[in-house]
């Protein structure tokens, strides 16, 4: 009975402890956990891969730093496929705590490839392979502007340039020259781009969303409004296995560092509510 | 090992630690942190608002251009602050009334396409959507799963007619649906909750420590 007392009553910082260790081992002693690819990101690698020459991709990169571990490497692995299949990039968010983070995204993308570049035409060059629009309040008007016409709405780009200056936007006028979006969010924009720009546009959208909100975006998918959906930091290190496999594309891939980590923790997760359901069970059938 | 020499690397791991302070018991130094993160987020906001939205879209226009149409938003906007004086207060239902109107209008046949036709459209049982689930003949199933999901769920929520029946019957089955829901969206909430913890991990035996690579 004390034994069934204490399964059902276990300190939480017993818990915490556990889990601690159980996501801070695999870390400090990586072991190669093999990814398997599921179709809702196979689709949406397939999707960006099928973006012809003349056409760009939209990546709207609305996450901030309190969901940055689950969309920072789903960002990083879309990037790494459009520059090296040398798609247009136009890089937006609809926030402005994400705008640092998008920064940095592209920045750091941009040189793991001018690093190995040999030539002006294998480097990826600002204003010619990508441009980031920055951020235009309210999220509504970019979203329905935007298929009107790009400069338009965003007038100057993040870091101050005429946007009607950027040989990217000569040619890229509006929806029209959009092949497909991916919204890499923490909360409702992919939604948004489907209610509007895809409505009233027929704007491809693609989505890359945390797990805690995969559950209100799987219907999109299954109804053709998402052209693929990437969840949580299992979704991100699907994508980077086919960026690697696939494109041979090197760089840090830090949701599949981070897979075993999650693995345990989940197998350590089930365990315990196991334990406390045994617990419970047995309590009762002694009442 | 290889620990940073960065200030800033330093402080954000000092501020994440001692939030982390919190799952062993509340206290000062998590306080601490909680203040200092409160008032920097509210001090960026302000700043990052003014330079970013009003300078830009009203000052710059209005006082450096001389374009006076942009009085009126400016007058329309600032009615928000009526709310704290009791005797004009009912003004500020007037940019209430201008924000609800352009949010409403512009939403409302845009959701009933997203989250209704189309939604209604996925649920009907056609060859399209058996192959929109990529799953061979089993997408049948799957359809046919989801068909009589959406039904009871839908019978469930129907509070017209007692639940007796065939209407008992399905709702009885609705709320199995709704509970599978809840349980898929828990699992994916512990998924996600794991996953900030790994990230922070990681920043702190890697940027911060440099234990990992």
């Amino acid at each position: 009975m004390k034994f069934v007392d204490y399964l059902t009553k276990i300190d939480r910082r017993i818990i915490y402890v556990i889990l601690l260790a159980v996501v801070v081992l695999p870390l400090l002693f990586p072991s190669a956990l093999s990814v398997r690819v599921m179709p809702p990101v196979e689709k949406l690698f397939h999707a960006i891969d099928a973006i012809p020459e003349e056409k760009a991709l939209i990546i709207d990169f609305d996450y901030d730093p309190q969901t940055l571990p689950e969309l920072e490497p789903m960002g990083f692995a879309i990037l790494r496929h459009a520059f090296s299949r040398r798609i247009k990039v136009l890089a937006l968010s609809l926030y402005v705590q994400p705008l640092g983070l998008a920064q940095n995204a592209l920045i750091q993308v941009t040189e793991e490839f001018n690093s190995t570049a040999q030539t002006n035409r294998d480097s990826v060059i600002y204003g010619r392979d990508y441009v980031f629009l920055g951020w235009q309040p309210p999220p509504l008007i970019p979203i329905l502007g935007m298929g009107e016409s790009i400069i338009n709405v965003y007038r100057i780009d993040y870091y101050g340039n005429r946007t009607d200056t950027l040989p990217l936007l000569k040619e890229i006028k509006n929806y029209s020259d959009i092949a497909l979006l991916v919204s890499i969010s923490s909360g409702d924009p992919p939604k948004w781009w489907v209610e509007y720009a895809q409505n009233r546009f027929g704007l491809q959208v693609g989505a890359g969303v945390t797990a805690v909100s995969a559950s209100e975006f799987y219907p999109f998918l299954q109804t053709g409004q998402f052209s693929g959906l990437a969840i949580g930091m299992k979704g991100a290190a699907e994508y980077e296995e086919l960026v690697d496999n696939q494109l041979h594309v090197a760089g840090r891939r830090k949701a599949s560092e981070a897979l075993p980590s999650l693995t345990y923790a989940h197998l350590v997760m089930i365990a315990f509510i196991i334990i406390g359901n045994i617990g419970f069970f047995i309590k009762r059938r002694q009442k | 090992m290889n620990i940073s020499l960065d200030p800033w690397v330093w402080i954000s791991a000092l501020c994440s630690l001692a939030i982390f302070s919190f799952l062993f018991r509340d206290n000062p130094v998590y306080k601490l942190a909680e203040h200092i993160f409160v008032g920097v987020a509210n001090g960026w906001a302000v700043t990052f608002y003014w330079h970013n939205v009003l300078e830009p879209s009203l000052v710059d226009p209005l006082f450096r251009h001389g374009q006076l149409l942009y009085i009126i938003p400016c007058i329309v906007g600032m009615l928000y602050l009526t709310r704290f004086i009791p005797k004009v207060s009912w003004l500020v239902r007037i940019p209430i009334g201008v924000s609800m109107g352009y949010a409403v209008g512009a939403s409302i046949p845009a959701t009933a396409q997203a989250y209704i036709i189309k939604q209604i459209q996925g649920t009907i049982l056609t060859p399209h959507n058996f192959a929109s689930w990529n799953a061979g003949t089993m997408g049948i199933v799957w359809s046919i799963i989801l068909f009589i999901g959406v039904l009871c769920t839908l019978s469930y929520f129907y509070f017209s007619k007692e639940h007796k029946g065939a209407l008992g019957i399905a709702s009885r089955i609705g709320i199995m649906f709704v509970m599978i829901g809840f349980g898929a969206a828990f699992g994916y909430t512990a998924m996600a909750r794991v996953s900030l913890l790994i990230g922070r991990l990681q920043f702190l035996l890697g940027d911060w420590l440099g234990i990992i690579n």
